[in-house]
């Protein structure tokens, strides 16, 4: 989930705050302070996550785009100038557009809007854009809330009481309600200084950049593992109690299923896997203050020499070419699978499938996949030729059973036609020629077309006529046996119009046995 | 869950005006020009205004089916002077062929019959009733929501497909349904199998002649009340009545049209050359979602086809580059009907996908880069629009798993972890399969990984008995659920056999890794491999009561340290056995032995030992004389040791 930093350059980010100490502080100083502090969890536990650097005024300009080199980022922060007024609509609209062009609009992406809450004068402010919202035009519509899912957090270097007096408060509000509730305001406690904004940080790391940690756990084999990025609480769209769904942090493998099996499901997110490393009192190596990088090199490289259950599958999923089930929440699945990606490095993977009992139409309900060696019969045979999926649905669709549609004429001309081809070449297509008489028969029936059967029938009569000396005498038998019948279904005498009858070929004694054998 | 288009309520008009011709005249009599001379064409036949409807409305309930074989539910209602109800919510009647067979019992309307008797009007009183009226999925939810049931929702459609006479015709019909569904409400507020009607769409379509002045107006969707709304289409039978009905399928169900190009076919005439075609597909609108918030939707050339009724987005068939083996990115599955089911190109495109194979779907971009944003694929039998992520993953150049947490370990059992795998692959059962212990199968299956998983060492250097071919039948069958007596021999032969590769001495694969030299002397060595055997037969020992005789076998024929053969010497009591097997495993880890003249000893004694002891346990012809296998195999069928332990 990338992240996209919005900082307020405007020049009312300069204004002083009092402090106790003797050095001066700036806004800027403070928003930069706790930017840093983000910069450096994020480079330590959140290392994947792409980061770009907007600052705006009343223009903007990406500073740092999307990366996961966060001293370029900490360097781009060192060298900030001061700009004209805050113009905060076109800094969003911008922070939309790069987000577009890099991630696409189904990729969801966190904006940290960093800012003082003095939000602009006049035209441009944030007042104003919000008091126009709704009288735009289609192409200049307001950026909220943004085209791709997204969390916008507003980190205000000012304190509640500050900026409740005017009415930024109130405007930020009903910027996060545009932005359809996805968001939240931090605001500074106490008096403006490094250790409120480190505090003020400190909650927003808490609440969007903590490390999701899980036991992944087969069976009695386990690994304690990250996943990232961290999945998110999923809301199922149901009319009854919408209840959001997070990923429990026990990943319970539930068997195995072969990748032609699974077929490329829809899944709404995909996550990596990192096998960690925990040591003995329960912390995670790596995190709080390790100053010591030497003693953290050596306990990596005895984690990597010390047998991994994360590796093992991952290299039998691979070599395998299988994924595995995996339980995520009660009714809520996932699978995990080796991924490659073009440097021909991989990875254990994850991808979550939309929470409920039925995800993927051709597994069949989850709860009642059970151990092949249950079955009777070995469902994937003793040489592994077949396979229990896809499960096959009790009624074929449309464009799998030959359907009659004669909505266009090319489409009854058609069948018309393809009876009397074969019509034609009686008696060797005697099978065929009953077969497609029957189709038209049926849905002349169901649709009460019973002026066709009658025109079929004359059809078939003048094909009689037109017989050669030379053609088979069975044909003139079943062509006028065929009309007969024909003509009958169209009287609607229920003995004759019953769908579910089918005409047969007339036994004569030229077809005899072998006439009866094409049947 | 329950909206609108949960309940679809078709009421087609069956009165004796239906019979009237549509006068679109359809040419079925195409001569070819060898057999033209001579011959009278055939006068052209003409659908009747009610084979129009019926036909539209299939076509319609075909395309919904396709699209949403569950949940979205339709009731066919036919109205002459009395109601025919064709089938009923219930899911298993929700397919055309039924509805076929149905129509045809009808049959066309009886241009006889004295139309004052005749109305539509009693097949929208019906429809309102049958809206009432509570689904499967309905009582479902509400059976498990409780307390909250009325939370569940009743709404539904009624398509009502007639030959009205006058606007006021149709105001009449408006008002029947409106006061119909007043009553009918009333009724159902105070009946458990009904449920009053919170919303309900009218869709009034008037179908008249080719060539006739429409008597009726068209008009937008109207409020009549807080429940009913009402919308009035007038149209030409024949095509224009499917067009209308195909764009109604499209709005009732959020539907949106794809059309697939450049598709390469043979001409029917010439087989070795081939020309492009296209094809048009409906599906879910969600599958172009990517392109809708883009603002894509006119760039990936979406235009307008057919009477400029409907869009359709463009997409180009790229040759075929994926298999199934290949797992792509896919953010959504949207099952699809082509418009045109039966075209030539539509059947050869649907037949290509049901025979397994996929496509991917390129979208035409204006900067001319290419883009793959879908693939086509079908899933046992149903055709599905995968939509696939096209833009920048997050998740690109992660660190090589090589890298992290047991990265440099190099001896992983990957094979035997593949073969585990399979073993524990999953396999559909039916709903009702529920075992003795009351689990449902994924539960059945997470306890056979619990059992599988008890002693599974991760590297090929932990472990020496899942490196020996000698220990694989017993290695498999004790961690069942169950073990049949037979299956209790087969583990006892397996020890059998391991007790004879000890006489003989044969090596081990003993991993060397961590110790100097050549490793563990070859009685340390079964003393190893027999101590590994144990942990794994203990861990399942809890079972049941043959894989504790599983356990008890190995612990009286493997060798056993110096001491406790002393102590055996001295006269151990029978009871103490049991008690014994139960320590071995520890005992012999913790104190090892220290000499080999003192092993050597322990062998013999054991030797001597074992010939007592399976008189005891078992009265199996393995003990170590005779050396002879093929007469002991004979031996123990006849005796099984399960007999003789009694």
């Amino acid at each position: 989930m990338p992240t996209a930093v919005l900082l307020d350059s405007s020049l009312s980010m300069t204004r002083p705050v009092s402090v106790e100490g003797s050095e001066e502080f700036q806004r800027k100083n403070l928003a930069v302070h706790g930017l840093t502090m983000l910069f450096e969890h994020m480079a330590t536990n959140y290392r994947l996550e792409f980061t770009s650097l907007v600052s705006f005024s009343s223009l903007w300009e990406v500073l740092v785009p999307f990366t996961r080199d966060y001293n370029t980022l900490q360097e781009a922060l060192n060298n900030l100038e001061d700009y004209d007024k805050t113009c905060l609509e076109a800094a969003l609209q911008g922070v939309s557009n790069i987000v577009q062009q890099e991630w696409g609009t189904s990729c969801p992406c966190q904006v940290v809007l960093v800012t003082d809450g003095a939000l602009g004068i006049g035209r441009g402010s944030l007042r104003h854009s919000l008091q126009t919202v709704k009288q735009r035009v289609e192409d200049k519509k307001f950026p909220l809330p943004f085209p791709f899912p997204s969390k916008l957090y507003v980190m205000c270097i000012a304190n509640a009481e500050e900026l409740q007096a005017t009415d930024s408060m109130d405007n930020l509000e009903q910027l996060i309600n545009l932005n359809g509730g996805e968001g939240q305001i931090y605001t500074m406690e106490g008096p403006l200084c490094l250790k409120s904004v480190q505090s003020m940080f400190g909650k927003l790391i808490d609440q969007a950049y903590s490390p999701f940690h899980a036991v992944l756990r087969c069976g009695n084999l386990t690994s304690d593992v990250q996943v990232f990025p961290r999945p998110e609480p999923v809301t199922i769209d149901e009319e009854v109690d919408p209840m959001p769904r997070t990923v429990q942090t026990d990943l319970e493998i539930v068997g195995f299923i072969e990748i032609g099996d699974i077929s490329s499901p829809p899944v709404l997110s995909r996550h990596l896997v990192l096998p960690i490393a925990v040591n003995k009192e329960g912390d995670e190596i790596g995190t709080g203050a390790t100053d010591d990088t030497e003693e953290e090199t050596s306990t990596n490289q005895m984690a990597g020499k010390s047998p991994n259950f994360c590796v093992l599958l991952h290299g039998s999923l691979k070599v395998e070419g299988m994924v595995a089930l995996v339980q995520l929440g009660p009714d809520w699945f996932g699978m995990l699978y080796s991924q490659a990606d073009s440097k021909k490095k991989s990875n254990l993977m994850m991808s979550l499938f939309e929470p409920g009992s039925e995800p993927l139409p051709w597994l069949g309900r989850i709860s009642q996949l059970g151990p092949a060696s249950d079955a009777a019969e070995n469902p994937y045979g003793e040489d592994d030729s077949k396979s229990p999926f896809p499960i096959q649905p009790k009624h074929k669709r449309s464009y799998a059973q030959n359907v009659t549609v004669w909505i266009k004429a090319s489409g009854l001309q058609t069948d018309v036609q393809k009876i009397l081809r074969n019509a034609r070449k009686l008696p060797e297509k005697t099978q065929t020629f009953y077969k497609e008489l029957n189709r038209l028969r049926k849905a002349a029936l169901a649709f009460g077309f019973w002026e066709l059967l009658k025109s079929m029938a004359e059809l078939l009569e003048r094909e009689c006529t037109l017989l050669s000396d030379s053609a088979h005498p069975d044909a003139a038998f079943q062509l006028s046996h065929a009309a007969q019948q024909l003509k009958l279904a169209s009287s609607g005498d229920s003995k004759y119009a019953a769908y579910e009858h089918n005409i047969t070929p007339m036994l004569t004694d030229f077809s005899g046995g072998g006439g009866a054998d094409r049947i | 869950m329950f909206s609108v288009s949960h309940k679809t309520a078709f009421v087609v008009d069956h009165c004796p005006y239906m019979a009237e011709s549509s006068r679109q005249l359809i040419e079925c009599d195409m001569l070819t020009k060898s057999r033209s001379q001579g011959v009278i064409p055939l006068a052209p036949v003409s659908k009747s205004l009610w084979t129009c409807a019926i036909e539209c409305s299939m076509e319609y309930c075909r395309i919904l089916f396709d699209v949403y074989p569950t949940w979205k539910l339709v009731n066919y209602i036919v109205s002459d002077s009395e109601v025919h109800i064709l089938n009923s919510w219930k899911q298993e009647d929700q397919n055309t062929h039924e509805l076929m067979a149905a129509l045809a019992a009808v049959g066309p309307p009886n241009p006889r019959q004295d139309p004052e008797c005749c109305s539509v009007l009693h097949g929208l009183v019906a429809a309102v009733e049958s809206l009432c009226k509570i689904t499967e999925y309905q009582h479902e939810s509400r059976t498990t929501l409780m307390d909250t049931a009325d939370r569940v929702a009743n709404r539904g459609r009624i398509i009502c497909l007639t030959n009205a006479k006058s606007d006021t015709h149709v105001r009449m019909l408006e008002d029947c349904v409106l006061e119909t569904i007043q009553e009918q409400n009333k009724r159902a507020a105070g009946s458990d199998r009904l449920m009053p009607i919170q919303q309900c769409e009218l869709v009034l379509v008037h179908i008249y002649p080719q060539g006739e002045e429409t008597l009726v107006s068209d008009r937008q969707k109207k409020e009549l009340s807080s429940m009913l709304s009402s919308e009035v289409h007038s149209v030409r039978a024949g095509r224009y009545l499917a067009s209308k009905l195909n764009v109604l399928v499209q709005q009732h169900f959020d539907l949106a049209s794809t059309t697939i190009t450049n598709i390469p076919m043979k001409e029917e005439q010439h087989a070795n050359t081939s020309a492009n075609y296209d094809v048009e597909l409906l599906h879910h609108r969600d599958a172009h979602m990517e392109f809708i918030k883009s603002g894509d939707l006119h760039m990936a050339g979406s235009t307008s086809r057919d009477s400029g009724l409907k869009e359709t987005v463009t997409l180009k068939w790229c040759t075929p580059r994926t298999n199934s083996v290949e797992l792509h990115y896919c953010t959504g599955a949207y099952r699809i009907s082509p418009v045109d089911v039966n075209s030539r190109p539509s059947s050869c495109l649907t037949n290509f996908l049901l025979n397994g194979r996929s496509v991917l779907l390129e979208q035409p971009r204006k900067s001319g880069s290419k883009v793959i944003s879908h693939m086509l694929s079908s899933h046992g039998g149903e055709i599905f629009l995968h939509v696939l992520n096209s833009t920048r993953s997050t998740l690109e150049d992660p660190p090589s798993i090589s890298e992290g947490c047991g990265g440099r370990v190099t001896d992983y059992r990957i094979t035997d972890f593949g073969e585990f795998m399979r073993e524990n692959r999953l396999t559909p059962f039916p709903d009702s399969m529920i075992d003795a212990a009351g689990r449902t199968p994924v539960e059945r299956a997470k306890s056979q990984l619990e059992r599988y998983t008890r002693y599974w060492p991760m590297i090929i250097s932990q472990t020496t008995i899942f490196n020996m071919q000698a220990v694989v039948p017993l290695a498999n069958l004790i961690v069942k659920d169950t073990l049949t007596d037979e299956d209790v021999l087969t583990c006892q032969k397996t020890v059998y056999n391991l007790v004879d590769m000890e006489r003989k001495s044969d090596p081990l694969p003993i991993s060397t890794v961590g110790s100097r030299g050549k490793g563990p002397k070859r009685d340390e060595q079964y003393r190893i491999m027999w101590n590994e055997l144990e942990t794994l037969v203990k861990a399942h020992v809890g079972t049941s009561e043959r894989h504790q005789r599983v356990l008890e076998c190995i612990s009286a024929c493997r060798s056993k340290p110096p001491e406790e053969e002393e102590r055996k010497k001295r006269g151990r009591k029978r009871e103490d056995k049991e008690d014994k097997t139960e320590k071995n495993g520890k005992d012999t880890e913790e104190k090892g032995w220290t000499t080999d003249s003192e092993r050597l000893k322990g062998v013999m004694e054991r030797e001597k030992d074992e010939q007592s002891e399976c008189e005891i346990i078992k009265d199996s012809p393995d003990s170590p004389e005779p050396l002879n296998k093929k007469p002991r195999l004979a031996t123990e069928e006849q005796q099984p040791p399960e007999k003789s332990k009694e």
